[in-house]
């Protein structure tokens, strides 16, 4: 951590490059310092910048603020993708482009390695990628039944609740169990439990078969006649 | 046929800077000669005893560096072992210095980012009455240091989202709209000192006692003298007895009510 200057002026040290005259006071710009890609030498630092600087900015900045030395710096644009103003209705427009600066630096540093994600307790990590697969997924299905095609079950998730009914399946098809009508509990797998008392059967002894039918008919005729 | 013997420039370059590499050795590999369409083996196109010659007269046909095509002769060093360069993995690794000054831009050297439930914990932004007090210097200073932790808390949100380490940006963005609200409050303290000066200033022009054009000393207040204050009190008296309120013409409270409001 560089110590605090006393005043302004002191904090103005003899830089390794050639400073201008024009002071710049209280200056509202955000730089992000992001993890480098895999192959890249120890020595390239990049950085996010507004779009406004330039390299000579950049090795200015790091050098009062960070006291950070600089052998050279490059910079790139990236394009922004043309959008509509309202998602998908409105004037067609680009957002303002992204400026990154690699610094070359006099000494190297090394990013830490991530930590793994077993070590991420502190973040809530498996509730955080819950819910994002959970969206991703969300935002696919909807992009398929935007087209008008369906979504196959086979690529909903299996709940908890599901994979119980179909181990309770499974013994119902072997013969293991019978079935009748009851609560059952699938997540304990538990054992059926009995009807509650005071059940009451709508329509008992109803006949499956045409004679039984035609029988039946009879009787509700002649009951009929005999209450006329 | 061309005589297998005579390097050709290009060739010869590469096993210079192979020579000189260096790297010590790490696996030996000697450079591959590869059979071409066009080789002289399969050149032979007509195989009968009086058959003419055809030859291919591109003699560096297919032979590429860049593409580690081999040579297509076997040359007088072609068994000759290569040094490799040594795997990324085996390096020696890197002794950052402690005190670099890229530390600055992390909360933690570990994970980059702070945990949600520490990110939470920090104060209430600079009220402007606070500010007030402080001077040019003291404000400046504050600047920097909400300017260097809105990079600190944007390095973090950019590592947080690539690495996917997990929650936290609603708690950074809390403490984001803190730090900017104490930025906010530097500026408003700072503006309304220059408008107290500019203020002062159009005063200063008018005022006999200072003189601006004097730079070391331009306040110079006159001498109050004796003479001018007796004669000032005698104005002052004569000024009350006019101004005596005559009590007739005091307003009774009911005509006051009765009167119309405008």
């Amino acid at each position: 951590m560089a110590s605090v200057a006393k005043t302004g002026a002191e904090a103005l040290r003899n830089a390794p490059f050639r400073v201008g005259k024009k002071q710049i006071f209280l200056p509202n710009h955000v730089i992000t310092f992001v993890r480098p890609l895999p192959k890249q030498p120890p020595n390239l630092a990049t950085f996010i910048v507004p779009l406004e600087f330039n390299k000579l900015d950049l090795r200015d900045y790091l050098y009062h603020v960070y006291n950070v030395e600089v052998t050279g710096v490059r910079s790139f644009v990236n394009q922004r993708m043309h959008e509509q103003r309202h998602g998908d209705v409105g004037n067609w427009r680009r957002p303002k482009s992204q400026k990154m600066m690699i610094a070359e630096l006099a000494k190297p540093f090394v990013w830490p390695k991530p930590p793994a994600e077993d070590a991420r307790e502190a973040f809530d990590y498996a509730m955080w990628k819950k819910q994002k697969t959970a969206q991703e997924q969300d935002t696919k299905f909807q992009g398929i039944r935007a087209q008008g095609e369906v979504v196959p079950p086979s690529q909903f998730e299996v709940t908890k609740d599901r994979k119980a009914i179909k181990a309770r399946q499974s013994k119902f098809l072997s013969g293991e169990e019978t079935w009748a009508p009851g609560k059952v509990n699938a997540f304990l797998n538990s054992k059926i439990v009995p009807v509650e008392e005071g059940w009451s059967e709508v329509e008992e002894n109803l006949p499956l078969d045409e004679s039984a039918e035609a029988a039946a008919e009879e009787s509700s005729s002649k009951s009929s006649e005999t209450r006329q | 046929m061309a005589s297998p013997a005579a390097l050709r420039p290009s060739m010869g370059a590469i096993m210079q800077t192979c020579r000189s590499a260096a790297t010590a050795p790490k696996v030996a590999v000697a450079v591959p000669v590869r059979a071409l369409s066009t080789s002289a083996a399969l050149l032979k196109r007509h195989k009968y005893p009086t058959a003419r010659v055809t030859r291919d007269n591109s003699k560096q046909r297919g032979e590429s560096a860049l593409r580690k095509s081999g040579t297509r002769w076997k040359l007088s060093v072609s068994d000759e072992p290569l040094p490799e360069p040594v795997p990324r993995e085996e390096l020696p690794p890197i002794q950052v210095d402690e005190n670099h000054g890229l530390w600055d831009f992390f909360y933690d050297r570990e994970t980059v980012a702070m945990a949600p439930l520490e990110h939470t914990k920090h104060g209430r932004a600079w009220t402007v009455s606070e500010l007030r007090k402080k001077s040019w210097d003291d404000l400046h200073r504050l600047w920097w240091v909400c300017v260097k932790e809105r990079n600190r808390i944007a390095t973090a949100n950019w590592e947080r989202t690539k690495s996917e380490l997990g929650f936290g940006l609603a708690e950074a963005n809390e403490r984001d709209r803190n730090v900017k609200q104490t930025m906010r409050g530097i500026k408003h303290v700072l503006t309304e000192r220059f408008y107290a000066w500019e203020d002062a200033v159009k005063l200063a022009e008018q005022d006999p006692e200072i003189d601006l054009s004097n730079p070391e000393n331009p306040y110079t207040p006159s001498t109050f003298l004796e003479a001018e204050e007796t004669a000032e009190g005698a104005e002052a008296s004569e000024a009350q007895s006019t101004t005596e309120i005559d009590p007739t013409t005091i307003p009774s409270s009911k005509s006051q009510a009765e009167a119309p409001r405008v």
